[in-house]
């Protein structure tokens, strides 16, 4: 018997890694809530000193899910010029928030030479700010963003950068991208992020747990645009390269079909699980 | 290989290793697993506090409060005033200090006025967002059953409503404890909700296997691409 549940990891981790191995990928899945994500932030307009607030709320345990989608929503935003101020009500997200711009950044400027996303001008990364509903009510409510930020995690005054300098009240945040698997810091988002009559443009990515609450906020309209877990990295990543040839999606893509293997495996265990244990029944039906 | 590269090596090699201790445990309990297991556990209990210092208290409370960010020049002058309205995070400070006082049986009470703040904040904060959470959602669920679109007659959106209203529908009504068992339609309706429910729970199961396989993607791919090849460099197998 526990020869036959190690027997169960094995052939998973076999469907799992024959892809990853051969560098295999097959073309994802199309969804349209990351298409609408994409066409919100491609209808993003904004006039000098208005900005994106982008949060990573996830660490390492999420990561898998997370990080993909945190880089293909910085690669557009990015590719569009949108200034970014970084923050995170989640500690464990520390190292993501330093690394994933700079690796987005030095990707693109990798395929168009010539051309800079530096900190400070691209994006600014304001670091983990605790005090979840409350952090969030008083920054939706401060006369100016910049200043109620204070410094970046480098202890930088935010207001010393030229693209953040003058953001001013919370009306001029067009964009709010939210990157986790925790529903409670979601929820905090949906409910506080929000003033008089200004509601935010939010989009946000999941992970596949969340995939059934996060399309509660999508129907209502409290969301725009959503990507869900690992397959909807991978189309975002997918219209990203249909529009901008360059852009390189081959390891998402190698991580989407991996999953895809695995599910194939993972159903076909639960065919024959359940032939036999129909077999089983007729066989003990019959005597 | 660099000091810096040599350092990223050695702690991908520890990730690496941390990964296959953790899965080690699908083949028995042993002592590796259950050393690597103690360790996260001690990291991330350590990681918190230093983070919020760090990243938090020191440069957004401390420094000003302090006026370590003021920078005295050789005559004299600052770079910029000092405030000393900061000083005023002191009060809240002591206060939540307070909390610490339910160590004392003397003291206690101190403990239970910090307690009872955090409650009636936190109750009112509730009571807010719920608001500004569902009540989008109870004005979303209002969907015309027959939807028109340019092109006219919108025969998808239009099902996928009804479908939405009737399961709402059922959903809420299986959810009625209160009126009696009187044979009525709405008691011989509320059974339809259930297998409505189990979808969405089957749903619900469906992605968080798919969550747990991405994570066990994301570290086959991180021991195959990344792990590997760091336990070459360090051995100095492949190197010029």
């Amino acid at each position: 018997m526990i020869f036959g549940r190690r027997l169960i990891y094995l052939v998973m981790l076999v469907a799992v890694a024959v892809p990853v191995l051969l560098k295999w990928s097959l073309p994802p899945q199309r969804l349209v809530s990351a298409e609408r994500m994409y066409d919100v932030i491609e209808n993003v307009r904004l006039e000098p000193g208005e900005v994106a607030i982008v949060w990573f709320d996830f660490g390492p345990g999420t990561m898998a899910e997370n990080e993909p989608q945190a880089q293909v929503l910085l690669e557009h935003l990015f590719r569009r010029h949108i200034p970014v101020v970084l923050l995170s009500q989640y500690q464990q997200a520390e190292a993501s928030l330093q690394a994933i711009p700079r690796e987005v950044a030095a990707r693109l400027e990798h395929e168009m030479p010539g051309q800079r996303w530096e900190y400070g001008e691209a994006w600014v990364n304001g670091g983990y700010r605790p005090g979840g509903s409350i952090f969030i009510q008083a920054l939706v409510n401060a006369p100016d963003v910049s200043k109620f930020l204070g410094r970046d995690v480098g202890g930088m005054p935010i207001s010393h950068f030229p693209a953040f300098a003058k953001i001013g009240g919370i009306e001029r945040v067009k964009l709010v991208g939210h990157i986790t698997g925790l529903t409670g810091v979601f929820d905090t988002i949906i409910q506080f992020f929000q003033k008089g009559g200004y509601r935010p443009t939010l989009v946000h990515g999941c992970t596949s747990i969340t995939i059934p609450e996060a399309y509660i906020f999508l129907d209502s309209g409290q969301l725009k645009g959503l990507l869900e877990g690992i397959a909807g990295a991978a189309w975002y990543s997918e219209i990203l390269k249909r529009h901008f040839p360059a852009s390189d999606n081959t390891k998402l893509l190698v991580v989407n079909t991996a999953l895809s293997s695995a599910h194939v495996v993972l159903i076909g265990l639960i065919v024959l699980g359940n032939l036999v244990a129909l077999r089983e029944w007729l066989r003990r039906r019959h005597g | 290989m660099g000091n810096a590269s040599t350092w990223s090596q050695v702690s991908i090699f520890v990730g690496g290793l941390g990964t296959l201790a953790i899965f080690s445990f699908l083949i028995k309990e042993n002592p590796f697993y259950r050393f690597f297991e103690h360790l996260f556990i001690g990291i991330a209990a350590g990681l918190g506090p230093m983070l919020v210092i760090r990243d938090f208290l020191w440069p957004n409370v401390l420094t000003p409060m302090l006026g370590a960010n003021i920078t005295v020049y050789p005559d004299g002058t600052l770079s910029e005033p000092y405030q000393p309205l900061y000083l005023l995070y002191i009060a809240p400070m002591l206060f939540g200090c307070l909390y610490y006082c339910i160590y004392s049986r003397r003291h206690a009470w101190l403990a239970k006025v910090v307690i009872g703040f955090t409650l009636g904040a936190s109750g009112a904060l509730a009571i807010r967002g719920f608001f500004g959470e569902v009540l989008p959602q109870i004005t979303g669920s209002f969907k015309p059953l027959v939807v028109m679109g340019s092109g006219g007659f919108m025969l998808g959106e239009s099902l996928n409503n009804c479908f939405f209203v009737v399961t709402l529908l059922l959903v809420l009504n299986y959810f009625f404890f209160t009126f009696g068992r009187d044979g009525s339609a709405q008691e011989k309706a509320a059974p339809l909700g259930r297998p409505l429910l189990m979808v969405c729970f089957g749903a619900f199961f469906g992605s968080t296997v798919m969550a747990r396989l991405a994570l066990l993607v994301e570290r086959v791919q991180f021991i195959s691409d990344d792990w590997l090849g760091a336990v070459k460099a360090l051995l100095g197998w492949g190197l010029p």
